[in-house]
């Protein structure tokens, strides 16, 4: 007896459902499109995705409040990696398989964004990857270009070409000492090309160290590097943490040298956690935070939502915007399916993103010729030394 | 020389940190036979303790360590009444209890994390220049924690061989059943075994906090010591510390003398033939005598 009522009201519960699900669906009438943001929320990198998703949901918000693209609106769908390779996989193709997604924002770092290409060509969807700067993340080893691979950041060898330029031509120093997070494709291609072109400037690579990620002990390798002699320290660490933590027990270890680090370290919490023992440290980077082009977006930012803004918010936004282009382009010629929109990001030239003009390149995918900045710490702030552009 | 003799230096001052986490891991193993995996998200949250009474409270550093040790200990204890002594009355596998552990571990881990976020703080205390010993620096922090790391280490060797509750606690590493039949109470040695855990990783927390950097997932560091104290012997605690010491001269001297980049592979590669040899690890018992 018992159970049979049990098994009415489990019946009841469906039509309702049913009814529900019906109703719910038969309202919506208006089209829209749904974009995926992969970042880091939790895990160690989680200070490079708090800042982001409040600034690209606000965005999205400013489109829909203004009638969405060509009619369709946007809806934006965020999953946290918690910072690893494995989840960043899980969430891509879920957001390919069951969101069906038309485009995803994201990843932020070369080890993902490697693996996710495969994944973006085989659901045919377009990935924009933000400040993953490795080659092989749109173009594979083997020099085939992923189709549906693109980026809105400038490559490693770029910044690695630049940094080697700088140190030898304008800060005159010969003896390099090079400390690699071997477990980061980021940073083993910087100093892979930063080696190449010190070497061909006629300077000399006196040390090479390595650790893993999640290191927080580099003395061992330190002393090692005291003892070699170098007057330059390249550590273009993916993280923030190590670059604080070398510079850190390089003073405690009576180690004065010439630092330098790449755009992965550009956060201002870097500052707060060892500016003074980095005064006079170098660091490239893609956009500055004090730009003056960003200020009211980041007074404006900050007031709304008491977070700061970090230049992977800016790359963020620079990649949803990519995609608004696009889905623009694609409605002009009929349905913006994930196709469509890949073939108008590959020849999108001349578009204002938030950070700059963008020209892609079709048979890379990268954005041609971003100006990089060199970038100087003086009492724990910022300073623009120069901007670079390649030749 | 004086290259060897700064890389053992920093050898031993990380194995201090390792030797503190590796006891207690090897405290609650003696007795319960089960890894508490929770340690690390205690020690992040000693450190994040320590650290927000300072920067929001204004308090010295002393009263801070203080109110972090105290706070650690409440959550310590407080695991165990709501997390692991309630398993162990209803009789649960041992392995359930570890399950348990890791997840106390992700849900303190990830609180901090949503109230404090994930960035990488400077632990707010002034930072003094290291000595210099001729060429070889030793930092002052170094020095200090390593004295309050050993200090904490031999008041708690103290209390285990020359009290009366220590005797209590060794007897329960043994049998924990004989030696409640034997009048020695089961929920009072529990008390104080994580009182014990919560002291060792509060203190551990701030100095790794003071050393590198306050961040959530500072705890991941116990990973090491857990094999610190495997390596040792399991459940003895002088073996956690050879162990540990062990470990953090080894990492040092791969790195400086093998390769950094494979610091890890040769450091555990080692550690895998003392296994091989000693298979109850270094100073391992047989189950007799423990602690």
């Amino acid at each position: 007896m018992r159970n049979t009522s049990k098994i009415k009201w489990m019946g009841l519960v469906m039509i309702v459902l049913l009814l529900a699900t019906s109703v719910l669906s038969s309202c919506k009438t208006e089209k829209v499109l749904k974009i995926g943001f992969i970042t880091e929320q939790t895990g160690v990198d989680a200070y490079i995705g708090p800042a982001s998703v409040p600034a690209l949901q606000d965005e999205v918000d400013r489109i829909n409040a203004a009638g969405g693209i060509a009619g369709y609106k946007l809806q934006l769908i965020v999953y946290d990696t918690r910072s690893e390779v494995t989840d960043a996989v899980a969430v891509a193709r879920r957001l390919i398989d069951q969101d069906k997604v038309v485009a995803i924002i994201g990843p932020s770092w070369s080890a993902a964004g490697i693996p996710l290409a495969d994944i973006a060509d085989a659901g045919k969807v377009p990935m924009i990857a933000t400040t993953a700067s490795n080659v092989n993340v749109t173009v594979s080893e083997s020099g085939v270009l992923h189709p549906y691979m693109f980026r809105v950041c400038f490559i490693d060898p770029y910044q690695g070409y630049a940094q080697a330029d700088f140190a030898y031509n304008k800060l005159g120093l010969r003896k390099a000492a090079l400390l690699t997070d071997v477990s980061s494709p980021y940073t083993v291609g910087l100093h892979q090309f930063f080696e190449k072109h010190f070497l061909e400037l006629g300077g000399e690579i006196v040390a090479k160290e390595g650790y893993n990620q999640g290191d927080t002990e580099f003395r061992a390798q330190l002393a090692k590097i005291k003892d070699s002699g170098a007057d330059l320290l390249v550590v273009d660490a993916y993280t923030y943490k190590d670059v604080g933590l070398v510079a850190q027990q390089a003073e405690a270890l009576g180690l004065k040298i010439q630092m330098m680090a790449g755009d992965g370290v550009f956060v201002p919490d870097l500052l707060e956690m060892a500016g003074p023992q980095l005064e006079g440290a170098i660091v490239t980077t893609g956009v500055s935070e004090d730009s003056p082009q960003f200020a009211d977006f980041n007074a404006a930012f900050e007031a709304k939502h008491g977070i700061k803004a970090n230049i992977y918010t800016y790359y963020g936004l620079d990649a949803l915007m990519a995609i608004e282009y696009a889905i623009g382009e694609a409605a002009k010629k009929g349905e913006p399916t994930p196709t469509a929109i890949r073939d108008a990001l590959e020849t999108m030239t001349d578009v204002q993103l938030f950070t700059s003009v963008v020209t892609m390149e079709p048979d890379t995918h990268n954005p041609h010729n971003k100006p990089l900045l060199i970038m100087s710490i003086k009492n724990s702030q910022w300073e623009l030394v120069e901007t670079f552009t390649p030749k | 020389m004086e290259l060897f003799l700064q890389q053992l230096v920093s050898g031993v001052s990380i194995g201090a940190i390792y030797s503190l986490l590796a006891v207690g891991y090897a405290l609650v193993y003696s007795v319960y036979n089960f890894t508490n995996w929770a340690f690390d998200a205690f020690m992040a949250f000693g450190a994040f303790a320590a650290f927000t009474a300072i920067l929001w409270l204004f308090l010295p550093f002393w009263l801070a360590m203080l109110i972090s040790i105290v706070l650690t200990i409440v959550l310590s204890v407080g695991v165990e009444k709501l997390a692991y002594s309630t398993l162990r009355r209803r009789k649960a596998p041992r392995l359930f209890m570890m399950i348990s552990a890791m997840g106390v571990n992700l849900a303190i881990v990830n609180i901090i994390n949503k109230i404090f976020g994930g960035t990488f703080r400077k632990f707010p205390i002034e930072s003094v220049q290291p000595v210099f010993l001729g060429g070889v620096s030793i930092g002052r922090m170094d020095l200090i924690a390593g004295v309050i790391s050993f200090g904490v280490l031999a008041l708690l060797w103290l209390f285990l061989y020359r009290t009366k509750w220590g005797l209590g606690i060794r007897a329960s590493a043994i049998d924990i059943l004989t030696a409640s039949l034997m009048g020695i109470n089961n929920d009072a040695v529990a008390v104080i075994i994580f009182t014990i855990t919560g002291v060792l990783s509060s203190v551990a927390g701030v100095f790794y906090g003071i050393k590198y950097a306050v961040y959530p997932m500072m705890g991941i560091v116990t990973i090491k010591a857990m094999i610190a104290s495997i390596v040792g012997g399991l459940g003895s605690l002088p073996a956690a510390i050879l162990g540990s010491m062990l470990l953090g001269v080894l990492e040092t001297l791969v790195s400086g003398y093998i390769s950094s980049s494979y610091r890890d592979l040769f450091s555990f590669l080692f550690l895998i033939v003392i296994l091989l040899f000693f298979p109850n690890g270094l100073m391992g018992k047989s189950g007799e005598e423990k602690l």
